[in-house]
């Protein structure tokens, strides 16, 4: 394969790649200004989604990738690294877009920091990374784009090297990466051993016959491998300090960016073995339904706990972080079942978690940059003082909980409905969901309550704002004022007229899993 | 065969090393031992890719195998270079590379 076939396959992960080397070359001659690299990355993310986009409206989409129009949502080529799925181009959209936000509301930092170019770089290498991922086929290329990711994003999190608390995420983060990679690795290797490929689908298919346990060890593996990537509960500790002590920018990127990927690679290790449940002889069918099973307990187990912990939790970041954790749970519920409107509820469920969660964190990222202290209750009567920023918090708010009229109720509905359609025991997984967003709405509503009810503190009390040239957009900084209100109103226009998302990602769903059989 | 290595004694060293490792992990205080457990673990998996490699079915299968060994051992390297980094900040910052000293975020 040359080059001359590889660059018009990959057109968007060239741009993206172009761009962030652009912006490294920028910082060697001596451009300074965040609002260059900004442009640049903006510039290189927005092209990257159109081209994306461009490949999703066209129908077969033979045009822009210079893939033959068979080859995307056509039968796996055996032996090969990576093969084009429309979810998977869909997902790209997904990351692209919660980069893009990002990338917006980092332009309010300061405009003059150290470390400006190296963080909008490593932004976009983590982007690339993501994209590389909705296209992996094959094991090895799956674990090699997830590093990616995972490398540019310790990296994020402690780049302005000026800051302990972000050294210390960023300390904390890269061990519980590498522990996690570790574990991939070895499983990946053993899936290899039990039948001497890397191919998803091969090993997808064969598993769990004839190879002794060894396959399943590896499953295994990998699961709790990618279950520290996705914080899933028994492996979700990290995410919350990390959360805490990353700039808030990076936060969201993680929350609503980065954790996604491991999601979809959960779709891709298990949407094949899960497949097939039921319609195979009993000892492969138990196998099969033994992992089914661990997923469900990993979903129920992290929604569960994430909404329980989040109860408790006095600061605001935290207590986003424990929701986010909580929100994962309801994606591998999702992923678990292994049906296509499951799988449609899942995906939705992402979309909509990408941009309820990075919009919060972005909200939490103007409230800090205000001045304000990292307490819930040091939010007291914002809904007063700042009525744009508290409506968008609390649509925010609002989406996770799953209120109607947003894109969270939307998602949670095709989620829970799917669950009821595929009948037997999942109608209880579906009453387990409901249950736990209930649960999840005593929190939400304690912050709506702080924000609207309780009264401003008084002036001695309230920390003087932060030092150095006011930001535009009343202090919030237009980057982040504009990736606010463009993050709330996709929620709402989702929320009012899912229609068009909705039935393309049905389409795109039902074609991955045709795939598999 | 008369080959004394069989796959169960050799799975059993590659699981050895990635126990030590992963116990490295989660028990060593200073930073550069912790990378130091860290590339045994990883190095657990890069040895099964290459014993799987070589007694593999098929030559494709055996190169599949070597290339993803190959690969592993890059991707440790990167891996290592990050944590270093980290480290070498770290030590500017509070000139300590002790983990436990790191503790402002409460867990």
């Amino acid at each position: 394969m040359d080059l001359g076939t590889l660059i018009p396959q990959f057109l968007p992960e060239f741009v993206l790649l172009g761009a962030g080397l652009l912006i490294l070359l920028g910082e060697r001659v001596g451009l300074e200004r965040r609002e260059y690299f900004g442009a640049l990355s903006l510039a290189g993310m927005l092209l990257a989604f159109l081209l994306v986009a461009a490949d999703l409206g066209t129908p077969g989409m033979g045009g822009l990738r210079g893939v033959s129009a068979g080859q995307v949502d056509g039968a796996a080529i055996p032996g090969a690294l990576y093969g084009f799925s429309s979810l998977g181009l869909w997902f790209q959209e997904f990351f692209l877009l919660a980069a893009g936000l990002v990338a917006l509301a980092f332009l309010s930092r300061p405009s003059v920091e150290r470390g400006a170019a190296v963080s909008y770089a490593l932004l976009i290498f983590a982007t690339l990374g993501m994209l590389l991922v909705t296209l992996a086929a094959d094991l090895v290329y799956l674990l090699l784009a997830l590093e990616i990711t995972a490398i540019s994003s310790y990296l994020l999190v402690g780049y302005t090297r000026r800051d302990p608390r972000g050294l210390e995420a960023a300390m904390k983060f890269y061990i519980i990466g590498a522990l996690s990679a570790a574990l991939s690795f070895f499983g990946a290797s053993l899936l290899f051993g039990a039948y001497g490929t890397t191919s998803l689908s091969v090993i997808g298919h064969s598993w769990p016959s004839g190879s002794g346990g060894l396959a399943s060890a590896g499953y295994a593996f990998l699961l709790v491998g990618l279950g520290f990537e996705v914080t899933a509960v028994p492996f979700h500790m990290w995410a919350v300090d990390v959360y805490d002590g990353a700039p808030d920018e990076v936060s969201a990127f993680l929350a609503g960016g980065t954790k996604k990927v491991g999601l979809f690679a959960f779709v891709l290790l298990f949407t094949v073995p899960l497949l097939l449940v039921g319609s195979l002889s009993s000892a492969t069918g138990s196998a099969r339904e033994s992992i089914q099973l661990s997923l469900v307990v990993l979903a129920l187990l992290t929604m569960t706990l994430g909404n329980l912990l989040a109860l408790l939790q006095p600061e605001m970041k935290r207590l986003l972080a424990y929701s986010s954790i909580s929100q994962a749970g309801y994606m591998l519920l999702g992923i678990a079942v292994g049906t296509a409107p499951a799988l449609t509820g899942a995906s939705l469920q992402i979309l909509a978690h990408v941009l309820l969660k990075t919009g919060a964190f972005l909200v939490v990222a103007a409230v800090s940059a205000l001045g304000i202290g990292p307490l819930v209750a040091d939010w007291r009567g914002l809904g007063v003082r700042r009525p744009y920023l508290s409506a968008a918090f609390a649509l925010f708010l609002l989406g996770l909980a799953g209120i109607p009229l947003t894109v969270g109720f939307v998602s949670k509905f095709v989620l829970f409905s799917a669950l009821v359609q595929a009948e037997g025991w999942f109608l209880w997984l579906a009453v387990a969901g409901l249950l736990n967003s209930a649960l999840s709405v005593f929190y939400y509503a304690r912050i709506l309550k702080t924000m609207y009810v309780d009264k401003s503190p008084t002036a001695e009390e309230t920390a003087p704002a932060r030092s150095g040239e006011p930001l535009g957009a009343d202090g919030l900084g237009w980057g982040r004022a504009g990736a606010i209100a463009l993050a709330a109103v996709a929620v709402v226009a989702l929320g009012v007229y899912p229609q068009p998302v909705l039935g393309a990602l049905g389409t795109a769903a039902q074609h991955f899993l045709s795939l598999g059989l | 065969m008369s080959d004394p290595i069989t796959t169960a004694s050799f799975l059993g060293l590659s699981g050895a090393l990635l126990g030590i490792g992963l116990f490295g992990i989660l028990t060593r205080r200073n930073f550069i031992l912790l990378l130091i457990a860290i590339e045994i673990a990883i190095n657990a998996a890069v040895l099964n890719f290459v014993y799987f490699a070589a007694f593999a079915s098929t030559p494709a299968s055996g190169l599949n195998g070597q290339s993803a060994a190959v690969v592993l051992v890059g991707l440790a390297a990167t891996e290592i270079a990050v944590g270093l980094a980290i480290v070498l900040a770290l030590n500017r910052l509070r000139g300590s590379i002790n983990v436990t000293e790191a503790t402002s975020l409460r867990l």
